[in-house]
């Protein structure tokens, strides 16, 4: 059932977008989407249907806080859980990720475990993986 | 000062004159730039160069690690790949001589063991060399902010040039950067220097004790 699940990796760097739709594809998720940022990736949301989101936050046109704002106040879409992968260390953009309601959090650069170990926590808690 | 008056004073004194001049032209750009109130833009620029300098740094470190990251990698792949070479030769070879002994001994159950071992080696290697490329990302959102203090100090020099020169030439140009630099991220962007710095989190183990923490 985990494997069926559709991701949709939000980043502004195309390097990235590959990193962690190649890993995700690794972990055993094949099936990714991309968005280069906010935006196109609401635009995405609202169009099709995603089991989990992976965004980065330091994004032109929409961040990745307006873009989980956006997510959670949305009728159809705030049940989405999003990870956040992003090089934004401070603490207070950690804790702020969390009041809005962020699944997880992962400070770059990380490893391949990490991003597997989030993914599969998150989704455990949700049911969706045993 | 003339060659010819310069020929004609004793070095000492000489010496003393230029001290005098220089001093003299210091303060009166320091009385220029206060009367401009361009003084505390001068002090911000200052204190904007050293951390320009810390992530220039932290962009050469970046990509010297990525660099070392890849090529080492790629040595233990292409060793990987050639003992696979290797091997399959000399099974190749043992099966030629004679196929019943090669497999009632084990070599060839042996070789595909061996196979399956080396290959998910590479597989690692090669998923190391794809991690290794985030150092574009990284020095990107850094570069950028670098790119951004350089349009900041030009959009300061264009309006001290503005400010400065004769009415008639003191036309700024409609698409001049003082509107691009105004442009600051909210964002930080990677953190180039943690060391000391208590606001931020310097390994993903410190995200997840601060979340946990929180109840997360």
């Amino acid at each position: 059932m985990a494997n069926e699940l559709k991701f949709l990796v939000v980043d502004d760097f195309s390097t990235m977008r590959r990193i962690v739709r190649n890993l995700l594809k690794e972990i055993g998720y094949a099936e990714v989407d991309e968005a280069e940022d906010g935006v196109a990736a609401l635009n995405k949301l609202r169009n099709s249907n995603f089991d989990f989101v992976v965004s980065d936050i330091n994004m032109p046109n929409m961040n990745g806080f307006q873009l989980l704002q956006e997510i959670k106040k949305d009728e159809k879409l705030k049940h989405l859980p999003v990870l956040m992968v992003t090089a934004e260390a401070r603490k207070e953009d950690i804790v702020m990720a969390a009041q809005q309601g962020a699944a997880g959090y992962i400070v770059k650069p990380f490893t391949k475990a990490t991003l597997e170990d989030k993914v599969n926590l998150i989704l455990t808690k949700l049911g969706l993986k045993k | 000062m003339t060659n010819s008056h310069a020929s004609h004073t004793p070095p000492a004194e000489r010496s003393h004159d230029v001290h005098q001049r220089i001093g003299l032209l210091t303060r009166q750009l320091h009385d220029a730039l206060s009367g401009l109130g361009l003084a505390e833009k001068v002090k911000a620029w200052a204190g904007e160069l050293p951390d320009a300098k810390d992530r220039l740094s932290y962009i050469a470190r970046l990509t010297g690690e990525a660099a070392e990251k890849v090529l080492n990698n790629v040595d233990l792949a292409k060793q990987h790949q050639d003992h696979i070479a290797a091997e399959t030769r000399r099974i190749g070879a043992l099966i030629v001589k004679d196929p019943v002994a090669a497999v009632a001994k084990g070599h060839v159950m042996n070789f595909i063991h061996d196979v399956e071992q080396v290959t998910k080696e590479v597989d690692t290697n090669l998923t190391n060399i794809m991690m290794a490329q985030d150092f574009h990302d990284l020095t990107g959102q850094v570069i950028a902010k670098v790119v951004n203090l350089a349009a900041g100090i030009e959009a300061q020099l264009v309006e001290l040039l503005v400010i400065t020169a004769p009415a008639e030439t003191a036309d700024v140009p409609a698409d001049s950067p003082p509107a691009k630099a105004a442009q600051e991220p909210v964002l930080q962007g990677p953190v180039v220097k943690p060391e000391g710095n208590p606001d931020v989190v310097k390994s993903q183990s410190e995200v997840d004790d601060l979340l946990a923490s929180l109840g997360f």
